[in-house]
């Protein structure tokens, strides 16, 4: 894994073309430009080992999310969100609805790879994913570098599971121009593909014998896929309650609410339970460090905290990438709700050094639909916590000798 | 002018503070425009300052018309109007609540006339809001809400001004907005004074609370 620097001279233009043609709608962030002058280049072994393990992983974690939605009554510990509606997934059928996941991985110091968690439920980051790569590799010139687009294979996996020319509900917060940044490049591309792609917020869907219908000014009529980025323990706190039917709809949905066990990074504190049911987890078991309560890492050293439905590294407590005051809120907040919280071993990451001398810590997401790889979305920063200081930086491959 | 030509007048190649030019009103801005013909295109003439000071930093949290317009009008003393829009448009025929649509033609007419403007590297800022962003009342399930806030992350830090020169902020509006006024908190904090004008009085000092 390597740093490979956009020339100086093409940069304004690459990030011009990023804003226009990758819909990199939200490219300054405060004091900071979200996207990376450099690279990110894997050698094929590189891309083959990480998509394998994220294949395994998401082997193991689909088997436990079906065992955990039929045995409910096991799932305390996770502390799920309080709503009696997760029986009624009970009719969740993996056919009818499209699983996309993104696993976080990390190298380390003792050149090992570790994933710090999985977006189960509305991982983001699609055009990033799919355009953002052509374009850098086009920028660069470079012909021996290739990608996986992404967003070609999230379109395959859609159309095997909608009818022809349906139409889909992109469900997200409509106020906020980042989630719909990500919804209108893939409602671009399914509607190039002859869907018809509606925008809306999750109350603009109501159920009727448990099929999805809109309720969109003009738009109104049945939806034959739901696609949601509104993360599900958001949905649960809208009111009046007028997403129950997202729990036992028939209509195919990405995600499903069943996202919700392994989305909350308490998910390995029920790995012991899953175990004594027969599920192994040895992929799973060699990438996370290890996992515990909060009360269990009281006095150990080497442990941080982590919110256990916090994005995109969102108060957690690795002291040196947060401000004093930040880590001192972090604390307070642990110690008054424990529960909403985890203990988490903490890894080393090694920095990827630029040719010009400067650190950066990544943080590679591997994308998998329905169990298969699907490509790469990484960010970088020179904090070891990948934060929303962080940026975005495209993922290429390069070819091998023996390919020449 | 393409979307991109629009959006390079308004943020120009190593310009500063043009990284801070929000896209999205940008992204579609050569499909289907509508024509305007209501729209009044006089550049107003501005009350509460008279000339450019090199310390002083605007936000203009008016409509969207008068906030471009008075964009364009303190750019011909030497100001960088710097569009923060970030709303997003309903799908076609449905109502949202906020209407989003007479920013396009603004920025293409703003575009034209900037475009005649010759504006120093390091010209301080002035920002440009809509307060029609904080209308977010539905009569209707139906309605889609593209009501949106400002937050922090939109605008430089109070650090990033200092080193910069601005020590000051003026606020025109009709009156400082919620979502403002929390970011505005903390630049006092940060020892950036903070001044207040409707647009007719010269601008006044206020205190803040978050």
């Amino acid at each position: 894994m390597k740093l490979v620097r956009i020339l100086e001279s093409k940069f304004e233009e690459y990030r011009l073309n990023a804003i226009f043609d990758c819909y990199k709608w939200d490219p300054q962030f405060l004091d900071s430009n979200t996207l990376s002058k450099y690279v990110l280049v894997l050698t094929e072994k590189e891309y083959h080992e990480v998509a394998k393990l994220t294949e395994k992983l998401d082997s193991e974690t689909e088997i436990s999310e079906i065992f955990l939605n039929s045995h409910l009554d096991l799932t305390k510990i996770l502390k799920l969100p309080k709503t009696p509606l997760l029986k009624n997934m009970s009719n969740y059928d993996k056919n009818k609805h499209i699983r996309l996941m993104r696993y976080d991985f990390h190298p380390t110091t003792d050149g090992n790879w570790v994933i710090s968690e999985v977006n189960s439920d509305v991982p983001g980051g699609f055009a990033e994913a799919s355009l953002l790569p052509e374009l850098a590799i086009k920028t660069i010139g470079n012909k021996n570098y290739y990608s996986i687009n992404f967003g070609d294979q999230l379109a395959m996996a859609l159309s095997l599971k909608i009818k022809a020319k349906g139409t889909i509900m992109f469900v997200h917060c409509t106020s906020y121009s980042d989630d719909r940044q990500v919804m209108q490049y893939l409602g671009d591309k399914m509607q190039s593909l002859g869907y018809t792609s509606l925008y809306g917020a999750a109350d603009h869907l109501k159920f009727v014998n448990k099929e999805a219908y809109s309720i969109l000014d003009h738009h109104e009529g049945k939806i034959d896929c739901i696609f949601r980025f509104t993360p599900i323990e958001w949905l649960i706190d809208i009111k009046p309650k007028t997403w129950s039917g997202y729990f036992d709809t028939i209509t195919p949905s990405c995600n499903h609410p069943i996202a919700i066990f392994a989305q909350t990074k308490r998910f390995p504190l029920i790995w012991p339970i899953l175990e004594q049911n027969g599920i192994k987890l040895p992929t799973w078991k060699k990438l996370l460090p290890e996992t515990i309560e909060v009360k269990q890492a009281k006095g150990k050293e080497g442990y941080i905290y982590k919110p256990a439905y916090g994005r995109v590294g969102e108060n957690i407590s690795i002291k040196e990438a947060c401000s004093k005051e930040e880590y001192q809120e972090i604390l307070k907040d642990v110690h008054k709700h424990p529960k909403k919280y985890l203990a988490q071993k903490r890894f080393i990451s090694k920095p990827l050094t630029t040719p010009q001398g400067t650190k950066y810590h990544v943080c590679l997401g591997s994308y998998t639909i329905d169990g298969k790889h699907a490509g790469f979305y990484a960010r970088i920063s020179p904090k070891p916590r990948i934060d929303s200081d962080a940026e975005d930086i495209p993922v290429v491959i390069e070819r091998s000798k023996s390919h020449e | 002018m393409n979307s991109k030509e629009i959006y390079r007048i308004w943020a120009p190649y190593s310009q500063r503070w043009v990284d801070w030019v929000r896209p999205v009103p940008f992204i579609n801005i050569d499909h289907n425009l509508p024509h305007h013909e209501i729209i009044d295109y006089t550049i107003p003439h501005i009350n509460y300052i008279k000339s450019i000071a090199e310390d002083t930093a605007i936000i203009i949290d008016t409509n969207s018309i008068q906030s471009i317009k008075e964009g364009i009008a303190l750019a011909l003393i030497g100001y960088r109007p710097i569009p923060i829009f970030n709303g997003t448009n309903p799908p076609s025929n449905t109502k949202g609540t906020t209407d989003n649509s007479l920013i396009e033609p603004l920025l293409i007419w703003g575009a034209y006339q900037l475009a005649k403007i010759k504006l120093k590297n390091d010209a301080p800022p002035v920002f440009l809001l809509d307060q029609n962003r904080l209308n977010r009342y539905k009569t209707d399930r139906s309605i889609f809400d593209n009501s949106w806030d400002i937050y922090p992350q939109d605008l430089p830090s109070a650090e990033y001004f200092l080193n910069k020169g601005i020590t000051k902020i003026i606020v025109r509006g009709e009156k400082v907005n919620k979502d403002l006024r929390k970011i505005l908190a903390k630049y006092q904090k940060n020892n950036l004074q903070i001044f207040f004008t409707n647009g007719y009085d010269s601008p006044e000092e206020i205190r803040l609370r978050k």
